[in-house]
């Protein structure tokens, strides 16, 4: 990436991809540890966490401090993390990195290797280093559980009626003032359509029901962090993905999507080219609900989170704030979080949706449920 | 494909060694490919005569990620895949950071799957300094490290700590350590010396390459022995000894 598209100068930045790992895993009975002297985790849980106080969760610092990064004190984190995790006995462990440990080349695939033969425990050791945002992070982390846990179940049994696994939400794309009201809406919209959910990777569910995803007919894709571990069901397993967030206007199709993949076991994308709208409205935020919700509202979408190029149907991967902000003047509308509204000119009307992965806590609580309403006339 | 990485005291002969290794091992139909892992960017000088290569690290400051692979790599002597990773500005920066930066491009440039060599030589400076030197070694890179040494005590010194350093990481899934090649600088009883050092890192001397003149006559014409004097004595020694790791390497 050029450095010009890194540039903030009134907009705030997304997560970073370590929040993005931790968002992730945090209610599955993993211990996760930031190797960070302190800073990511207050990051974390001040702004990037909004179940911090309401459940519990193994959720660490490992303190580096400078002497440990100069003289690449492996051993201290190893040690530590192998002495908390026998007190706490977590089902898996994860360490992610963060800028310091970029600097001095920490192998974490190493690190985790050590740590598993020490503990005998599951361990992911994850190459995050704060440069990307949280999508990268969660993309890490499901792809991990993927790998790894899903295998539990050979061969493949498939559940009596039609199921999916819903690969990629977390509070940092559904947020809410309850952030579980968007999950409990999508397996209503989902039930109601003859759909049963077998697991939501990782909101409101086990990591027992995660391992069992293999017994899903279909994963559907709420956002990017989801579609690499749906790749790999899909080459261990031969399950299909359906791409596509769950919004009122856009249901229809993704069920209609989803039937015809358990038919036929393709991949799809739910959301199609609309430019059918009376005015000129841009979308910025994470590449699947922004893709989503351009395709309900005839609108373009500008993507600067991770996203592939081949995904794209609305929108253009674009960042950096001079980026964006000549984008967004040849608009008459911008769509997007409330932290975006410095780029946007007079004459352009704005609507805020507030997007807990780039404003954090600050708004998430008048963050709509997109499943069953879109709360904006434009 | 088989990944070796070459350790060893900073000029004791490593790029020597690995550039004519991979001659030896290109003319018996293998594709080579050589990663000199020194911010010099001089590994594969004997590959390519006078003509000088843009650094992987060079391009990333120059064009950001604004170029393609092939112009991360040149053609050298026998067909040898030549790349230099470079390194940040003299005296600034971080050169074993560097180094993973610059090992991590490649991937990401896709260069082991487009160019698909049959043997890829890590060629990497001096010691395990830091982090970023142990890159070549780490999973997914070399397959074996091979530490090259002459019986002079600072590069014994040298072969010990990396040899260390290998056994240290043993936890890890790392390189394991394939074995010393011996470059004979006639000190007084080398091969005892490098034999005595083999037996406390448990390893074994798997090449012995005579001091020779030959070795700097070819170096004068900006070539490789095996390449410049195919006939020579010390030609025969580095296919010896590219057979020689090929066959340490169950390869």
């Amino acid at each position: 990436m050029a450095y010009a598209e890194q540039i903030a100068k009134s907009l705030s930045t997304y997560a970073a991809d370590s929040s993005g790992v931790c968002s992730a895993l945090f209610e599955l009975g993993g211990m996760v540890v930031m190797h960070d002297a302190s800073g990511c985790n207050s990051t974390y849980s001040t702004h990037d966490e909004p179940r911090w106080y309401d459940f519990d969760s193994y959720i660490f610092i490992s303190g580096l401090t400078e002497n440990e990064a100069i003289m690449g004190d492996d051993e201290k984190l190893i040690s530590d993390v192998t002495d908390a995790a026998k007190q706490l006995s977590p089902s898996f462990i994860a360490v992610t990195g963060t800028p310091i440990p970029m600097m001095t080349g920490t192998d974490f695939a190493a690190v985790a290797k050590e740590i598993e033969s020490r503990t005998g425990l599951p361990t992911f050791g994850f190459d995050t280093n704060g440069m990307n945002t949280y999508v990268s992070g969660v993309e890490m982390a499901y792809a991990s559980l993927a790998e790894r846990f899903t295998k539990y179940m050979r061969p493949r049994e498939k559940t009596k009626e039609p199921s999916v696994n819903i690969l990629g939400a977390t509070p940092l794309d559904f947020s809410g003032e309850d952030c579980y009201t968007q999950i409990h809406s999508m397996r209503k919209m989902l039930g109601e359509n003859g759909i049963t959910v077998q697991s939501v990777w990782a909101m409101g569910d086990t990591l027992q029901n995660i391992m069992n995803s293999s017994s899903a007919w279909a994963n559907l894709v709420v956002s990017y962090g989801g579609l690499k571990a749906a790749k790999i069901m899909q080459r261990e397993y031969g399950i299909p993905y359906v791409v596509g967030r769950p919004i009122k206007g856009l249901n229809e199709a993704i069920v209609a999507a989803l039937h015809k993949s358990f038919k036929d076991d393709e991949n799809r994308i739910a959301y199609e080219k609309n430019t059918h709208a009376d005015k000129k409205i841009l979308l910025i935020g994470e590449g699947v609900t922004s893709e989503s919700l351009a395709c309900v509202l005839g609108a373009d979408a500008v993507i600067p989170t991770e996203f592939d190029s081949e995904l794209l149907r609305n929108g253009t991967l674009a960042r950096g704030e001079e980026s964006l902000r000549n984008i967004a003047q040849n608009y008459d509308v911008l769509i997007a979080d409330p932290l975006y509204q410095p780029i946007v000119q007079s004459c352009t009307k704005f609507i805020p949706l507030p997007h807990e992965g780039f404003s954090g806590r600050m708004f998430s609580a008048q963050a709509p449920d997109l499943v069953t309403e879109i709360p904006f006339k434009i | 494909m088989l990944k070796i990485a070459v350790y060893g005291k900073g000029g004791i002969g490593k790029s020597t060694t690995v550039s004519n290794v991979a001659v030896a091992m290109a003319q018996k139909g293998l594709k080579v490919m050589q990663i000199g892992c020194d911010p010099k960017a001089d590994s594969t000088m004997l590959l390519r005569g006078e003509k000088d290569i843009p650094t992987v690290l060079g391009l990333v400051r120059e064009l950001k990620n604004d170029f393609s692979l092939e112009q991360m790599a040149a053609v050298g002597e026998g067909g040898v895949i030549c790349v230099e990773a470079g390194g940040p500005t003299p005296g600034m920066g971080c050169a074993g950071r560097g180094i993973i930066a610059a090992l991590e491009k490649l991937e990401e440039k896709g260069a082991y799957e487009k160019f698909s060599p049959d043997v890829v030589l890590y060629d990497v400076l001096g010691d395990v300094v830091c982090g970023g030197f142990s890159m070549p070694m780490r999973s997914g890179y070399a397959d074996a490290v091979f530490i090259v040494t002459s019986g002079e005590n600072m590069a014994l010194h040298a072969a010990e700590n990396i040899a260390a350093a290998i056994e240290n990481f043993r936890g890890r899934g790392y390189a394991r350590l394939g074995g010393v090649i011996l470059n004979r600088r006639n000190v007084k009883n080398e091969h005892e010396k490098v034999a005595e050092m083999c037996k406390k890192a448990n390893t074994k001397i798997v090449g012995d390459l005579p001091r020779s003149d030959t070795v700097t006559e070819a170096e004068e014409l900006c070539r490789t022995v095996v390449a410049a004097f195919p006939e020579s004595e010390m030609a025969k020694c580095y296919r010896a000894l590219a057979d020689d790791l090929l066959a340490e390497c169950g390869f």
